[in-house]
Formats: structure tokens, C-alpha cells, sequence
């Protein structure tokens, strides 16, 4: 029973003592006044109205008469003259007459009142004795009243203690209904902390709870930071920083592997020539020097985009993957200026030398073409001099200029050319997770994937409209098949307000199938506009879809930070992924991760997991569930 | 009746003295029998020995009258207070301008006047077991100084009904003699009363209630009561 409830059934029951007590007092306290006030008024109105017809002449109708008009004009139940012997000479009597109160209040609460006897003389002569009886009519009028007043008074008293009870004991709750929320959020793995209440009982409970996350927390991040320092020692190259060969490779692989990596790029490769000659020259200590300076400079070129990768790719070679360009000049020429700029203020060291070498690849080519064309470019501007480019760049993209991919965009968006393409994600056992649906749109004849038309129509700004119409396309499918979907949303739309108010009432429409739609934003997107993040996990949490991080992987460790607002899953990014049956680093780290994000109540799924040996590794390794190329259902 | 209270009602008697509050109801249960230890020892309080003789003479005298007939009765109670009582206005004796005493507050101060002499001789009488209906006391208008005298004055006399149409007979302290009214030429009465009807509906209530002291005539019942009388 609420504490409310109980409040008012104490108060109804104070109350009803209280009331029934006073009742009882005051109501036996006018009863017995009443009836001394009637009786002087009977003893004191007999008395005089006998003295009155003992001084009148005695003549029936005289005496008739006078008690008539005493009990006409008076208040009286009854008057009667009875003669010595007792018969009655004159009565007047009043039965009935409404009472002032119910019957049963009166049978309840009699007033009783003595007759009021007085003698009347005629001259020496009894002439006989009169009785009278005033009505009580009035008495219990007035007692009733006064009745229903106290009861007025008690319910009125009642029922604004009540409020006042109630009102006082919301406020005093109110923090009990913020303990529970941070409790459940605790069972939940969502180790919030919350504000202190004023209410000494519940402020204790909430110093524990958060005591409580927070040393869970500072556990885990440390564990971050742990799993942190193991992945740059496995993936990066000690001196610059810089990702490994290995691990560039990976993701190399992904860029030209993954369904919704963009469909072109450019790779380029720098070599530090003669670097043997430089160190003996230069000696250890100002090579390194030279080639972290070298580096820095890449990774500033790196993290002013957000899909691009940099990597030392042995002592002397420098790799930049500008994933999404389309047009080689143009990630060439800045980084080429800047290491003119680099080289100038090495002018003292006549032997470095920067050959660039650089070639655009499509999505889908194999890893050691785009590699061969970007080290024969390399090969050329080594032949051509100190600081010379060679771009080896193959076909030219389909369509040339924006208007073009404007219109045929919005056809495709018209005329119903949206798709979902469905890739297994399965757990452990086997069984299916959800589907993967990238989506596909109907361009130049045929079903293109994202990495086709994304960056253009990002360029477009079209992207939320084309992440509104997957959501449409998702939910219909799901409507349909009841079978969960997992679908991407891209960057651009994370941070359009817009959007994110019109998937919210989307998914408000649709509750059913909103609780089988996964959501998933790229980690880097995530990382860099986290208020926006916050934001849609705040609105979309009640809806029941679950929310996850695609292409996990470097910023995990911040990651651990948004637990608490109610993430569901992390897919790990696949350049985690290859080969990871080889590549124990991966391996120690992966681990890892899997601890930590089950720790916070996260389900960890694996992207491009291509064959069994991976995804034995994989499940070993403690992660939830696969999908990529070698992912199918079983038959 | 019982004449004299035998040793176990002294006793009895004792207990009361000593629970005053108890005294009302105790008196209620010796209906109609007087309590003259009571009446004694507070005769013997507040007025010395003299109360005593007075009460006790008050006793005995109702004691000798209780077998005798009415008209000896009569004779015997108006003689007895016309006798022991001296009339004097209420001023000089309660130092109130109209006091009604009760017959032991009369006889402790050996004086009353006229309603005094009434009320004591209607104790009495009642007491000698002659009922209310048959008792009156009656407010008259006196005419004072012999029949052609112009003074007149307010007075109260006890007249007794032998039977509800009888011409009553008068006990008065201006004329020792009982006399029939139609012998009183002197006396014009106004209105009378009795205890008929206080006694039976207000008696249960009436020592507890406040009213009482309100009117003259209740008040002096009601102290009447607490003094032993019933």
C-alpha cells in the first residue's frame, strides 16, 4: 500500500475519532442545556399563566380563551387545566409538526423536558392545576444543525489535512522516485551517479549508490586506459605514434572491403630516402627527430578528417589513407606543400629526400592492386627527383558534377529506389541477431551500395533524407517480416535537429516495430558530436530500439564513458578483426574490450568476420556476436 | 414510619457526615423522612446549642403530632413555629431584602417572616404526611389594622384543603387562631403554589441542575433537601 493511501486511512480514522468524540461531548452537552432551558421555560410559563387566571373572572370561555392565546401565540406542545378531581376542563395540544431533524436522530438523541405544573385559585378555591409543554421541536432542530456543522467542520479538516499530508509527503518522496531510477539504472549496468536529495534518509542511499558507480567506473576506465596502452603497443609504431604496418593494412582492407566505406579513395605513400645515409649522417637521435616531426605533420593531416589513417609502414615509408576523396590532387597537393615546408627546415641536410607516390582506388578492388599502383607511383617520383609526385590514378568516377548527382539522387529517392541489403548477425549459437540492411539505392541501372553515393550526397546535404528513408524502409520490413533490422545512421543526420525529431515521432508511430530496430552510428561520428549523441540516446531510450557504436575500435576507451546513457551494443570494426587468429596484440586487446563492455551491460558483435578460423577466435575471445562476409544462416 | 433512627441507621448517619456529597442521594433513598442527625449536627455548626433545642423541640413535636389527626396536626405545627419564631423582616435577619429560610435556617435563628413561618409550617405538614395537592402556599394581600384600615401589605399564608372544593383553613402568624378563609376578611388572595409537579419532574434532575437556584421557591426545596428534608 503507498504511503499516500496509508496517510489518508490514518487520517480518516483520527478523524473519525476525533469527530465521534466531540460529537458525542458536544452533542450530550446541548442535549442536556436544552432540556434545563425547556423546563424553566415549561415550570416558569406555567407559572404565570396560572397567576394570570387566577386573578381572571372564571367563565369557561375566559379560561378557554386565555390558555387558547397562550398556546397559539407560544411555543408549547401541550397545555392543560385539569380540575381538583383531574378532569381535564381545557387542553390544547400540538402532535405533530415537522421536527427539524430526521426521525432517527431524534429516536436517537431524545430531548426530555419535566411538564411545568403550577395551581390556579379562585379566590380561596383550588380551581384546578395547570401542565404545560413547550415543543422541543426547535431543540432538535438546533441540535441536529449543530450536528451537521461539526461534521462539516471534521470532513473540511479532514480533507485539508489530507491535501496538506499528501502534498507534504510528495515532496518528501519525490528523491525516493530518483533513488529507484539510479538503483534500476545500477541493475542495468548503467552506473549513473545523481544529485544528493535533501532527505538525510534517502541522501545516504545515494552517496552509497554513488560511491558505488563511481568506483565502478574509475575501475573501468582504468581498465580503458589499460586496454588503451595494450592496442597502441600492438597497433602503432613505437617511435612516431603512427599505426603499424599490420594494422594499416587492416584497415586498408576495410576501406576497400567494407559495404558502407565510401567507394573511393586515395592512398599515398612517402618515403624518406636514403634513410641508412641519414641516420650516419644526421646520427640516431635527429632522425628520429626528422621522422617524428614527419609524422606529426601526417597525423595533423589525418585528424582534420575524420575517415582518413595514417601509418609508418616500415623505417622509411609513410602511408595516408584519405578514405572518401575522390579527386587525388586534391589530398596530394596540401600534404605536398607541407613537406616542402618540412624539407626546408631540413635544408642543412643536403640527403633528405620526399618522394610521394599516390593512386585513387574504388571500393571492392583487391588490397595488393591499389598497393602495386601506389608503389609504382612511388617508384616514378623516386625516379623523378627529391620532391617530385607521381599520381597513378585508374578510371574516372561515373558521374563528373554535383547537378548531376543531384537529380539522379532524388529520382532514386522519388520513385521508390531505396533498398535494405540484409547481412546476418548472428550470436554464438548461431542464431540470428538481426540483419544488417545497408542501404541500397537505385542509380545508374542498377542497386548501388552506400560507399557509391554517400559522400556525394553528403556533399548534397541529402543525407538525412536518405537516412529518413531507410528508417521508413526498415520499419515497413520489419512490420512485414517481425524479423529485427540493424540499420546506420550517418554523421550528418546525428547532428540535423531535424532529423532527429522526425525519427523520434517516426518511431513513436510505429512502437511495435520500433522495439526491433537496431540503431547504429560510426564511432568516430559518435566521438566528435557527443552532445548529439546524448541527445537522440535520451529521446530514442523510451521507444525501446536499441542504440549501438559501429566500427569500434581506437576510441574505445572513451567509449566506457557514455555507458550510462543506455547504449545496447559495440560493433567492433573489422580492421580489429582480420586476421585476428594471427595477431596475438589484437587478441589481448579484443579481450579486453569484451570484459569491460560486458562489465557495463554491452553486447559486443564483430564487423567483417570473413572466415571460421576468425570467427572461432572471435568467440573465444568473448564477443557476442559476427557478421561480414563469412556470416551466413545456416540452412 | 419510623419514629426514631435505631442504632445501625446512627451509624449509617456517620458515613454520611462524612461523604457530604453523598448526602443528596442517601436523603433521596429515606424518602419523606427526615434526617435529623443531619439537621442536628448541622443545627449544632451553625447555630450552637440554641439550633439544637430548636430542632430537637422540632422533632419531638412532630414526633408527638405523627399519630394525632390532621386537624391536630395543624393545630400542633402552627402553634409550634408561631410560637418559636419571631417575625422579622429579612433584612434584619439574613441582611437580604427578601430571603426565603428553610425551617432550619428559621428555627437556627429563632425568627422569620411570613413566607419563613409558611415554608416551615408546609415542611412540617408534609412531613406529618399530608400531600402537596391538599397544601397551598398563598400569596395574599393583608390588610393590616382592622377592617376599615387603608394599609395593606404583601404576605403568604399556608392555607389546607381538606378535599379539592373545601373552603380552606388558613395558618397564618398574624392571627395565631387557624381560621376558614371565609373568616380571614382581612386577607385577599392572589395567586398560591405548591410542590406538586417540582417534586415529581424535577426531582431526579434538579440537585444538579443549575436552573434551580434560579427561582426562589426551587432554591428553598433545594436547599431543604441538602439539609436532611425531603
Amino acid at each position: 500500500m503507498s504511503l499516500i493511501k496509508q496517510l489518508w486511512i490514518a487520517i480518516a480514522l483520527v478523524m473519525s475519532l476525533a469527530f465521534g468524540g466531540s460529537l458525542l461531548v458536544s452533542t450530550l452537552g446541548a442535549r442536556h442545556y436544552l432540556a434545563q432551558q425547556l423546563y424553566v421555560k415549561n415550570v416558569d410559563n406555567a407559572t404565570s399563566l396560572a397567576l394570570s387566571l387566577s386573578q381572571m373572572s372564571k367563565d369557561p370561555v375566559t379560561v378557554e380563551l386565555l390558555i387558547a392565546a397562550q398556546f397559539d401565540a407560544g411555543h408549547y406542545r401541550m397545555i392543560r387545566l385539569t380540575d381538583p378531581a383531574g378532569a381535564v376542563i381545557v387542553e390544547r395540544a400540538n402532535g405533530g409538526g415537522a421536527l427539524g431533524a430526521p426521525e432517527w436522530f431524534a429516536a436517537l438523541v431524545p430531548v426530555s423536558a419535566a411538564a411545568g405544573v403550577a395551581q390556579v385559585q379562585d379566590g380561596w378555591n383550588q380551581y384546578g392545576t395547570l401542565t404545560l409543554e413547550s415543543h422541543s421541536r426547535y431543540a432538535y432542530e438546533s441540535l441536529w444543525r449543530a450536528t451537521l456543522q461539526l461534521l462539516g467542520w471534521f470532513l473540511g479538516a479532514a480533507v485539508l489535512t489530507g491535501v496538506l499530508g499528501t502534498v507534504l509527503l510528495r515532496h518528501i518522496t519525490r528523491p525516493l522516485g530518483r533513488v529507484v531510477a539510479q538503483a534500476e539504472a545500477i541493475g542495468g549496468r548503467r552506473f549513473v551517479t545523481t544529485d544528493e536529495p535533501s532527505t538525510t534518509e534517502f541522501r545516504s542511499v545515494v552517496r552509497a549508490m554513488n560511491t558505488l558507480s563511481a568506483r565502478v567506473r574509475g575501475m573501468l576506465a582504468e581498465e580503458s586506459q589499460r586496454l588503451e596502452q595494450l592496442r597502441r603497443q600492438s597497433q602503432h609504431d613505437e617511435l612516431t605514434g603512427l599505426l603499424g604496418r599490420r594494422q594499416f593494412l587492416n584497415q586498408l582492407d576495410a576501406a576497400l572491403s567494407r559495404d558502407d566505406a565510401a567507394a573511393t579513395g586515395t592512398l599515398v605513400i612517402v618515403r624518406v630516402g636514403e634513410l641508412a645515409a641519414l641516420n650516419l649522417a644526421l646520427g640516431r637521435p635527429r632522425t628520429d627527430a626528422l621522422l617524428c616531426e614527419l609524422a606529426a605533420l601526417l597525423q595533423a593531416h589525418i585528424d582534420a578528417q575524420p575517415d582518413w589513417e595514417g601509418a609508418r609502414l616500415n623505417g622509411s615509408d609513410f602511408a595516408l589513407l584519405a578514405c572518401g576523396s575522390s579527386a587525388t590532387a586534391a589530398v596530394v597537393a596540401p600534404l605536398r606543400a607541407a613537406l616542402d615546408a618540412l624539407a626546408e627546415r631540413w635544408h642543412d641536410c643536403a640527403l633528405l629526400r620526399l618522394p610521394m607516390g599516390a593512386t585513387r582506388y574504388r571500393n571492392g578492388e583487391a588490397r595488393a592492386q591499389v598497393l602495386a599502383r601506389a608503389d609504382g607511383a612511388l617508384a616514378g617520383a623516386e625516379q623523378a627527383g627529391d620532391r617530385a609526385v607521381q599520381i597513378n590514378d585508374d578510371a574516372a568516377p561515373a558521374h563528373a558534377d554535383l547537378a548531376e548527382w543531384r537529380s539522379s539522387l532524388e529520382e532514386a529517392l522519388r520513385d521508390d529506389g531505396v533498398s535494405l541489403a540484409l547481412y546476418p548477425a548472428l550470436n554464438a549459437a548461431g542464431a540470428l541477431l538481426h540483419h544488417e540492411a545497408p542501404m541500397r539505392l537505385r542509380l545508374d541501372g542498377g542497386w548501388q551500395n552506400a560507399g557509391y553515393f554517400m559522400p556525394w550526397a553528403a556533399r548534397l546535404g541529402l543525407t538525412s533524407r536518405l537516412d529518413a528513408a531507410v528508417v521508413r524502409a526498415a520499419l515497413a520490413r520489419i512490420a512485414s517480416t517481425g524479423e529485427a533490422l540493424g540499420i546506420n545512421l550517418s554523421v550528418d543526420s546525428l547532428r540535423d535537429a531535424a532529423f532527429r525529431s522526425e525519427l523520434f515521432a517516426t518511431l513513436q508511430g510505429q512502437p511495435a516495430a520500433a522495439r526491433q530496430l537496431w540503431i547504429e552510428l560510426p564511432e568516430h561520428g559518435v566521438l566528435r558530436n557527443l552532445a548529439e549523441f546524448r541527445a537522440l540516446c535520451v529521446a530514442l531510450r523510451p521507444l525501446g530500439c536499441r542504440l549501438g557504436i559501429e566500427h569500434v575500435g581506437r576510441g574505445f576507451s572513451r567509449i566506457g564513458d557514455l555507458h550510462e546513457l543506455g547504449l545496447d551494443y559495440l560493433k567492433l570494426d573489422a580492421s580489429m578483426v582480420r586476421d585476428i587468429d594471427q595477431d596475438g596484440g589484437n587478441q589481448n586487446f579484443v579481450r579486453g574490450l569484451c570484459v569491460v563492455a560486458h562489465a557495463i551491460g554491452l553486447t559486443v558483435i564483430a564487423e567483417g568476420v570473413c572466415n571460421a578460423a576468425e570467427r572461432r577466435t572471435l568467440a573465444e575471445l568473448g564477443l557476442d556476436g559476427f557478421t561480414g562476409p563469412g556470416i551466413r544462416v545456416a540452412e | 414510619m419510623p419514629r426514631h433512627p435505631d442504632l445501625r441507621r446512627r451509624a449509617l448517619a456517620a458515613c454520611r457526615r462524612c461523604w457530604v456529597g453523598l448526602a443528596v442521594v442517601a436523603a433521596g433513598l429515606a424518602l419523606a423522612a427526615p434526617d435529623f442527625d443531619r439537621l442536628l449536627s448541622l443545627a449544632q455548626s451553625r447555630y450552637g446549642s440554641s439550633g439544637v433545642n430548636a430542632v430537637q423541640a422540632w422533632q419531638r413535636m412532630l414526633a408527638d403530632t405523627a399519630d394525632a389527626d390532621e386537624a391536630e396536626q395543624l393545630r400542633r405545627v402552627n402553634e409550634f413555629f408561631n410560637r418559636r419564631l419571631r417575625f422579622d423582616d429579612d433584612l434584619p435577619i439574613w441582611g437580604e431584602a427578601d430571603y426565603w429560610a428553610t425551617p432550619l435556617e428559621s428555627l437556627g435563628r429563632g425568627a422569620g417572616d411570613c413566607e419563613d413561618f409558611a415554608i416551615a409550617k408546609y415542611v412540617s405538614l408534609r412531613q406529618l404526611g399530608i400531600s402537596a395537592e391538599r397544601l397551598r402556599l398563598i400569596y395574599v394581600r393583608a390588610q393590616i389594622g382592622g377592617p376599615t384600615s387603608r394599609i395593606s401589605q404583601a404576605h403568604m399564608v399556608l392555607g389546607y384543603y381538606a378535599s379539592a372544593e373545601a373552603e380552606p383553613l388558613i395558618l397564618d402568624n398574624l392571627i395565631g387562631e387557624i381560621r376558614p378563609a371565609s373568616r380571614r376578611a382581612d386577607l385577599f388572595p392572589v395567586f398560591s403554589f405548591n410542590s406538586a409537579g417540582l417534586w415529581v419532574g424535577g426531582a431526579a434532575a434538579s440537585s444538579a441542575d443549575p436552573t434551580a437556584r434560579l427561582s426562589r421557591w426551587r432554591d428553598v426545596l433545594e436547599r431543604m433537601r441538602n439539609e436532611g428534608l425531603q
